[in-house]
């Protein structure tokens, strides 16, 4: 019973950060109908200016000094024992600045990049056929990879992680249990994020412009709603959530040209879930997560990359437009 | 209403590409030795740290007469680490430059599993690579050190000798991870070690936290880490230590990089103190009473001035330097004894490679048996200074 | 150039080859293959021979996608199983005593059948969905079928992640065991697959799947049905993938399961959109583009920066980039593909110099 506690923890916390990844593929698809399948490379990207901002361009000579360390956070850091709670505390609090000034170079990152694809390769194509986007996308998948070839190595380097992270031991059932800190603290920003974000979708004008073109683009037009406005917030929405979510990866993972792939699975979560709909996505990826956490724990390794892809198979040959998705009613 | 414009530009588009060798070709004779590396893709930093030891080992053959007064020249070409965009390296360059072509430095387990059947007549040339693969069967391919089950083996021994009761078995899903792993199983119950965990995962980007939560549960006392280059091991050690497990992980070739162990001790922390592998090779700084690392390091300050290799060669650049010094030494042979350079003749010449001291890579002098040259010892790492040291005398296996 | 088909005869209206251009088109196509393993240097057979393969491959998935409008992103899992299932076969037959000369014609058959079939399979999900829905579930099963072939459980069979050696093709006691031998092989299978579906689309069937493209609703009222017309597509579609794994197979001595991951889907559709898309000259298009566009970058590059190791590093990441600009460019300028440009300077080649474009 413990083991199966300590699993669908972990899956859970993974599921957190599919939803999030998953919540930028809805917010595309709802603004433009596009489903954006370069976004895993999107997420790669947030990663690696994540890795730029935080360790290498610190690691500049020319940079100034970006260590949090005043004299009695040395002190403290000497006298903890190595991985004690305490030390990993202070080191979190040591590489803060560090931590922040990569996120938001991530997130600003990220955004422009995805500005950019918008405004370059996707506003052009409005009101073409859904083919052309899916497949401008699918170009984007090599550029992108060839372009992070270009500027970083493939490098697996580690990078810091964005919450302190001791070690959280406790017994449960009569079996231990364990959790990173910086992994449940991940867990907590991202369903915080997504729970966030889908509340401004909702409430806000723009969140309300955004719905109101997903109805119906030529009507939300003649409203007086800017179309290439609502394209743009949707791209730039799904690529800050997507840098935040690869920072999170590549400080649990290492920074790897992996996350590319991972995009994949998440796009699979997403069709179980129903390509509009944010509560059906959230329950899928959690369910995912966990499922994944199982197979892990009683199959092995091989077989947790290609659990989501089973699942969607199987939930789409049952619910073709996945388990909350909305029915696309054509017209003949 | 089909082909022949695929054809015609498929000519014209060859003959272009041609143009450039058929150039060279009419310069003085010379011996090319073709290379694929990873220089993009998930193994792209060891790629670019291999590199170097080609041009360097280019200019300390040839400033030594080459082959029999012939120059040697490398033709290095990037795989991306897919084994078919290797073999097609290989192919291309056996169409554009033919005889010339004397041996290959291939770079994967897969390539050479891939390239091995088509080594026969005119296709065939000596080869060796980056790889340690256990079932290489083709006669032509070779590898300076043990296989990664011999590196399982003296490992295992090394556990047993210590008092080790139970051991997992970490790997990459790749073939290069999954090698030795059947071996180390059989070869764990004959020596009395219980394997009580086969944990597959992916060489990067591997879900960290649910792996190190089975190793966890599982708690070995020994854990062999097995087919990551860069990534994934050095993260696995952390989460373990982080949990207070008091497993020792151990790694083999590929897991043994200075660079890699010191990169990560200054980013995340000293908790690679302790951390064991087998090593074929002696380190590039071990250089007492080897004369031709001396040599080296010598060259090296010289040609990669300004570099991080300047005064440390990493492991893998070792490795293609112990290769191709074996490689010299047949190819020498062969061009002493008069005989044309075929795959076959440089495969005997090759096996005929009996107590032959290169100068300093080895233990002392080696012998080559079922094309491979079986001794390795187990290094240890320090934290404190940053270097792996020697733990055990060398294995022969 | 053609300005009008005069048709005397029913028949003469019926040929594929159906004007003297077209005949002397294709008849010196079949000329100038037939002579390129004559004089072509190995290099040039090398790539010749890759990229008929590719082109057998995209002539599949022009049959679903060109012209049944569905959209595959794993139609290399097809080639895999072709690339296997005719290996397998030939150990097969070989254990059941038939003489070598003669597994081609079955274990050739038997493996586009097996891609077929299997084809069927995964078509099922296109009766429920299509668009993007579709192209997830093709690429799962591309996932699937990858992992399925590496699983430890049919390793025995399948060689697992180490793969397995092929065969040489053996028809009639001639043993094609050079690269120049299964060249032939390759460029007479090319031929016959792009003919035989070029005359697919004069029949009854390849009529219904443009219908099914255009408006597949519209299609079913006609008396078109979606389930068989849409799973026959898959069939063909896979065969024709699954025929050019086989000769993948024969051509390489060993096959490896990552030889058929994503890249190789993508490599097909891309493939297909540059040349254009519902053409028979499309897959031929693409593919030459695809193929030498690597080629070209090679040489520019080498003549840029010479041999050293900087541009060799360089060079994936910019061929990929130029990959990918290709896709993008071609469905932003020219979404029909390269047939149509080629199309638009034949029309102003034949009515120059009377008028321009």
């Amino acid at each position: 019973m413990g083991q199966v506690l300590q699993f669908a923890i972990n899956g859970l916390m993974s599921g957190a950060i599919y939803a999030l990844i998953a919540l930028g593929f809805v917010a595309i698809y709802k603004a433009t109908r596009v489903v954006n399948f370069a976004q895993g490379y999107i997420i790669m990207m947030g990663a690696y200016f994540y890795y730029t901002f935080a360790v290498l361009l610190p690691a500049a000579p020319w940079f100034p000094d970006l260590i949090f360390a005043p004299e009695w956070l040395v002190a403290a850091k000497a006298e903890a024992a190595m991985f004690s709670p305490a030390a990993a505390w202070l080191t979190w609090l040591e590489s803060l600045p560090r931590v922040l000034f990569g996120l938001i170079g991530a997130v600003v990152g990220a955004s422009l990049l995805a500005m950019a694809i918008e405004r370059v390769l996707m506003r052009p194509l409005l009101g073409q056929s859904n083919f052309s986007m899916i497949m401008i996308t699918v170009g984007l998948i090599s550029v992108l990879s060839g372009l992070k070839s270009v500027f970083w190595t493939g490098d697996a380097a580690s990078v810091p992680h964005l919450a302190p992270n001791p070690a959280i031991r406790f017994e449960l059932f009569g079996s231990p249990i364990f959790i990173f800190g910086a992994n449940l603290v991940s867990m907590c920003i991202a369903i915080a994020l997504f729970g966030a974000i889908v509340l401004w979708l909702r409430r806000s004008a723009a969140g309300v412009a955004m719905r109101a073109t997903s109805e119906d683009q030529s009507t939300a037009y003649s409203m007086g709603i800017s179309v290439p406005r609502v394209f743009a917030t949707a791209w730039v929405l799904a690529a800050a959530t997507g840098a935040v979510a690869g920072a999170i990866l590549a400080a649990r993972d290492g920074v790897s040209p992996s996350l590319g792939l991972f995009g994949f699975s998440v796009l699979a979560i997403v069709l179980m879930g129903g390509l509009d709909s944010f509560a059906g996505v959230f329950i899928a990826a959690m369910a995912i997560g966990v499922l994944e956490a199982l197979v892990q724990w009683q199959l092995g390794g091989d077989w947790v990359e290609v659990t989501p892809y089973i699942a969607v198979l199987l939930v789409i040959l049952i619910r073709p437009h996945g388990l909350m998705g909305q029915k696309e009613v054509e017209r003949i | 209403m089909t082909q022949p414009l695929s054809r015609r530009g498929v000519l014209a588009g060859a003959a272009a590409a041609l143009a450039a060798p058929a150039y060279l070709r009419a310069q003085s004779s010379e011996y090319i030795i073709g290379v694929s590396l990873p220089l993009t893709g998930p193994f792209a930093t060891a790629g670019k740290l291999i590199a170097p030891a080609f041009t360097m080992y280019e200019k300390l053959c040839n400033d030594e007469g080459g082959i029999g007064g012939t120059p040697i020249r490398f033709v290095t070409e990037d795989s991306g680490y897919v084994a078919q965009n290797a073999l097609a390296n290989y192919q291309r360059l056996l169409a554009a430059e033919g005889e010339k072509v004397v041996a290959y430095y291939g770079d994967s387990t897969a390539f050479m599993k891939l390239v091995g059947p088509e080594l026969t007549g005119a296709q065939a040339r000596l080869m060796t690579s980056t790889s340690f693969a256990s079932d290489l069967d083709s006669p032509y391919q070779f590898m300076s050190g043990p296989t990664y089950d011999d590196q399982f083996n003296i490992l295992l021994q090394d556990i047993a000798q210590k008092g080790g009761k139970t051991v997992a078995f970490v790997h990459s899903n790749t073939e290069f991870g999954a090698d030795p792993i059947a071996f180390g199983q059989a070869r764990a119950a004959e020596l009395g070690l219980d394997v009580v965990l086969v944990e597959s995962t992916k060489p990067q980007g591997a879900d960290i936290p649910t792996h190190v939560t089975k190793i966890a549960q599982a708690n070995p006392d020994y854990c062999i880490l097995q087919g990551y280059v860069t990534g994934v091991w050095p993260q696995l050690i952390g989460g373990a230590r982080q949990f207070g497990l008091q497993t020792k992980f151990m790694g083999t070739f590929w897991g043994m990089e200075k660079l890699i162990a010191d990169s990560v001790t200054r980013e995340a922390g000293p908790f690679l103190e302790g951390y064991q592998g087998v090593m074929p090779y002696r380190y590039s700084y071990d250089t007492e009473g080897a004369p031709r690392l001396q040599q080296i390091a010598a060259l090296a300050k010289e040609m990669l001035a300004g570099t991080p290799l300047e005064t440390y060669i990493p492991t893998w650049g070792m490795q293609a330097l112990a290769s191709l010094e074996l490689l010299t030494v047949a190819l020498r042979r062969n061009a002493e004894a008069g005989q044309a350079m075929t795959a076959d003749n440089l495969a005997q010449a090759f096996g005929s490679i009996q107590d032959v001291d290169l100068g300093g890579y080895y233990g002392g002098p080696i012998s080559v048996t079922d094309n491979k040259v079986g001794t390795g010892r187990v290094y240890q790492y320090s934290t404190e200074t940053n270097l792996f040291s020697p733990i055990s005398d060398w294995f022969e296996v | 150039m053609i300005n009008g088909n005069l048709k005397a005869s029913y028949a003469a209206d019926e040929r594929i080859l159906d004007n003297g251009y077209r005949r002397g088109f294709v008849w010196g196509a079949a000329l100038l293959a037939a002579a390129l393993p004559l004089v072509a240097s190995d290099y040039v057979i090398l790539i010749a021979c890759l990229s008929g393969i590719m082109v057998i491959a995209v002539v599949g998935v022009n049959v679903l996608t060109g012209y049944t409008g569905l959209v595959s992103l794993g139609h290399a899992g097809f080639v895999a199983i072709g690339a296997y299932g005719v290996t397998l076969l030939h150990q097969a037959l070989t254990a059941m005593g038939v003489p070598a000369a003669l597994q081609v014609f079955l274990a050739l058959p038997g493996a586009m059948a097996l891609a077929a079939a299997i084809g069927v399979l995964v078509g099922l999900p296109s009766l429920r969905v299509k668009g993007v829905y579709l192209a997830v579930a093709t690429l799962s099963a591309n996932f699937i079928i990858i992992f399925l072939i590496e699983l430890d459980a049919l390793a025995p069979w399948t060689g697992g992640k180490t793969g397995l050696t092929t065969v040489d093709p053996n028809i009639l006691g001639w043993v094609f065991d050079t690269q120049r031998e299964v060249y032939v092989l390759i460029a007479a299978l090319v031929f016959a697959t792009v003919l035989l579906v070029q005359n697919l689309f004069r029949t009854r069937i390849g009529r219904a799947f443009i219908a099914i493209r255009e408006r597949d609703y519209s299609a079913e009222i006609l008396g078109i049905s979606l389930f068989e017309y849409k799973l026959l597509s898959f069939a063909i579609s896979a065969a024709c993938c699954g025929l050019a794994g086989a000769l993948m197979a024969y051509f390489y001595a060993r096959v490896l399961p990552e030889q058929f991951e994503l890249l190789l889907s993508l490599q097909l559709v891309a493939a297909l959109i540059v040349g254009g898309m519902g053409r028979t000259m499309g897959p031929i298009f693409g593919v030459v583009v695809i193929t030498l566009a690597p080629e070209l970058l090679k040489v520019v590059m080498s003549a840029v920066a010479g041999g050293s190791v900087e541009a060799a590093q360089i060079r994936a990441p910019l061929q990929e980039i130029v990959f990918g600009a290709l896709i993008i460019g071609f469905i932003l300028f020219e979404p029909l593909g390269l047939t149509q440009i080629v199309d638009r300077a034949m029309l102003a080649l034949s009515r120059w110099p009377f008028a321009r474009g």
